[in-house]
């Protein structure tokens, strides 16, 4: 009798282990529950940490830090000495970085803590360390996976619970607009003039009141020349019949169909519906040349002999010719599209002044250095380039004297029009 | 003495009322509210009533996805079917050991996270995986595969992922079987063809209904299989409303498409109980 229940019982089981599987792998990506879920656990750590320091605590940290802000610009030389230091101890970041809550965390410290809110894997332990050392504040290092995410994330926060976000062009510009964001003190920027010009002013922040940029993307096309037949000069080359079945693109529906737009001499930006919907026939065109479309990764597809070319971010650019050196990048002659990603002070953040010493410390041209040659990103910090190593240099100073131009918002009506385009791409792609 | 009784039941009952009000029904209100709103000219919503969103799912291209997203489910029930439902017959005719030995091993890869098994069939389908390897190293000379990435890919994924619960459905109608009764038809001059149809298949049919809801439900929602291994080019309903919740940042959108999936799946279930003639799901209950 037992046995014969086994049966119904393990099925139960199952049922319930691997629905509870299946949605803990998808709701990472998606799901609103999931977001609410992960927003209540960071709300929870956030509250365990200002439990620890009292506001007495607080505004003494504040202090110290600008003392050790004055102390910073007089001894230049010796705090860029010790940065070169920590790389040894690197290790030691994993530990700091993990320990966020930690019971005796900010007490200890006494100098208070700088929680940084961007992508998982940004900085190089070097960077970390040599912050924390040099200033004796704390970094919590907390992630999100997506841009939206983050604006979810911080407007429940209002503003608050972080105190340095890095994220991506467009959607600091609904920051700003949501009044998220607090200007910069320039004044306590003493590396503010390192910045290369050529990314500042942009749609997101027109006066550079808020935001440093720090990292350029600009998706290039890779390919394999020992398998790819025809010559590959710009967007237009991936449309060659040559190629079927073998290209891998990002996912990222504004980037494609810009891509395509750029490709018929028209802005990545158009708000006009009938040229969105052309630039949607002529992508659907590409499709039997489309291997695989995905996010993350991308480089993957091309270094495993799925797809002899690809259109990648910047990072998989770096990342795949690092794995094979004999992979050719190509520069699009049609112009380039490309992005900036900037850091910004929350409206209400913590710890305000330690967020301004550490981009005033990444701003430094060797840290900068080190931090783009370890991110891959185009190096936005002009001063900072004869810093990078020669090899790294052609993947991170940017092409000059190429047409580029931003992806940014568009109405309402074309992002309907342009998610429609996208979506019959894809449905063409099967 | 009775009232008391009763009250204490349904304090008892209060907690799972309270996570159902809260878990299941809140959320599914705030959707229907949602999917009647409008996206916002930057950021999130605005609190105007529209109809758009539903109008927009008419248009030919997401009424394609819903097509696509029905395709592929049944093709993937279908096929556990075929194949859970002989493989769940044989499992409940084995000696006790041997049942236990076989339920251990169905249960074993779930011990692993369903996305790492996915990549592991990557790996095997890759250009230069696994299976490429294994045929060269057999001593046929073949150009790189194409398998991955593609339809047949989805399918064999999706059919790997649900076949489970197909199996153990069968199994446990199989299992708890009289077979006095074919033993009967058999006596009574029945060819074993014959005693199968008529006795067997038909008794087990609830069991096999039960596998086809197990499989045919999440099959609807389970896009991340069409994404990994299918390379993101076939667009079913759950990896559209992924994109609108993240990069499309169109929630509202992504609720409507969430409502018309979920009174599709729920009126299949419903003409699939007419059908049956079936309230009850055997091997889950």
């Amino acid at each position: 009798m037992r046995r014969k229940f086994a049966g119904a019982a393990l099925a139960a089981a199952l049922t319930a282990a691997c629905l509870g599987g299946c949605t803990s792998d998808t709701d990472k990506k998606t799901t609103t529950e999931a977001q609410k879920t992960t927003e209540v656990s960071t709300a929870a750590e956030t509250t365990a940490v200002s439990e620890t320091t009292t506001e007495e605590a607080v505004t003494e940290e504040v202090t110290t830090a600008k003392e050790a802000a004055t102390e910073a610009v007089t001894t230049e030389e010796t705090a860029a000495e010790t940065t070169k230091e920590p790389e040894t101890a690197g290790q030691e970041a994993d530990e700091t970085t993990a320990s966020e809550s930690g019971s005796d965390g900010a007490a200890d410290i006494g100098n208070g803590e700088l929680v940084i809110f961007t992508w998982e894997g940004m900085f190089p332990d070097s960077i970390l360390d040599g912050f924390e050392e040099t200033y004796g504040i704390e970094i919590v290092y907390s992630n999100f996976d997506t841009d939206e995410t983050m604006l979810q994330k911080l407007s429940t926060a209002k503003g608050g619970d972080y105190d340095l976000v890095i994220a991506d062009d467009y959607i600091i510009e609904n920051v700003i607009a949501e009044g998220l964001a607090q200007k910069l003190d320039q004044k306590s920027l003493t590396n503010w003039e390192n910045i290369n010009p050529v990314y500042q002013g942009q749609f997101y922040d027109p006066d550079d009141e808020y935001t440093v940029p720090l990292g350029a993307g600009i998706p290039l096309i890779v390919y394999d020349p020992d398998v790819v037949e025809c010559e590959i000069t710009g967007y237009n080359s991936l449309w060659d019949p040559s190629l079927e079945d073998s290209v891998a693109l990002i996912g990222n529906y504004r980037v494609i169909m810009g891509i395509t737009q750029l490709a018929m001499g028209e802005s990545m930006n158009t708000e006009d519906v009938a040229v969105i919907e052309s630039a949607g026939e002529k992508l659907k065109e590409l499709a039997p040349n489309v291997r695989v479309i995905k996010d993350d990764n991308t480089q993957l597809a091309l270094l495993s002999g799925e797809a002899s070319a690809a259109f990648l971010y910047t990072s998989q650019v770096y990342a795949a010719l690092g794995e094979n050196p004999n992979l050719k990048v190509c520069v699009p002659e049609e112009g380039l599209g490309y992005g900036v990603m900037a850091g910004f002070i929350p409206s209400q953040a913590p710890n305000a002044s330690a967020a301004h010493l550490f981009l005033d410390y990444l701003l430094e041209p060797e840290n900068a250095a080190d931090f783009f040659e370890y991110l891959g990103y185009y190096c936005t910090v002009k001063a900072a380039e004869e810093f990078i190593s020669e090899d790294a240099k052609q993947l991170l100073v940017a092409p000059e004297g190429a047409a580029m131009e931003m992806i940014q918002n568009v109405s309402n009506e074309a992002n309907e029009a342009y998610n429609k385009a996208w979506t019959e791409f894809k449905a063409a792609c099967d | 003495m009775r009232s008391k009784k009763r009250s204490r039941v349904w304090l008892a009952a209060l907690p799972l009322y309270l996570f159902t009000i809260l878990f299941v029904a809140g959320p599914l209100i705030y959707m229907v509210v949602l999917s009647f709103m409008s996206k916002s000219d930057s950021w999130g919503i605005e609190a105007v009533f529209t109809l758009r969103n539903y109008e927009r799912i008419g248009e030919p291209v997401y009424r394609e996805c819903f097509v696509q997203s029905l395709k592929l489910a049944f093709t993937t029930t279908f096929l556990t079917g075929l194949i859970g439902y002989p493989f769940g017959y044989f499992m409940a005719k084995l000696s006790p050991s041997k049942k236990r030995l076989l339920l251990l091993l169905i249960m074993i890869p779930f011990w692993t996270s369903s996305l790492i098994r996915l990549y592991g069939w990557m790996i095997i389908l890759q250009a230069k995986g696994v299976l490429y390897q294994t045929i060269r190293f057999l001593g046929f000379e073949i150009k790189p595969l194409k398998l991955l990435y593609s339809y047949p890919a989805v399918v064999v994924g999706m059919v790997y992922a649900l076949l489970p619960f197909m199996m153990l459905a069968v199994y446990s109608s199989v299992d708890k079987m009289d077979w006095n009764l074919v033993e009967a038809a058999r006596d009574l001059g029945a060819s074993a063809a014959k005693a199968f149809w008529t006795v067997t298949f038909r008794l087990t049919l609830p069991g096999l209904l039960s596998g086809v809801i197990l499989t045919f439900v999440p099959s609807m929602g389970l896009f991340f299989i069409a994404d990994i291994l299918g390379g993101n080019k076939i667009v079913l309903v759950g990896s559209l409303i992924q994109d609108q919740l993240t990069r499309g940042a169109d929630w509202p959108f992504a609720a409507a498409l969430s409502v018309v999936l979920m009174t599709i799946t729920t009126l299949l279930l419903i003409l699939y109980r007419r059908i049956a003639n079936t309230g009850e799901l055997e091997g889950i209950v």
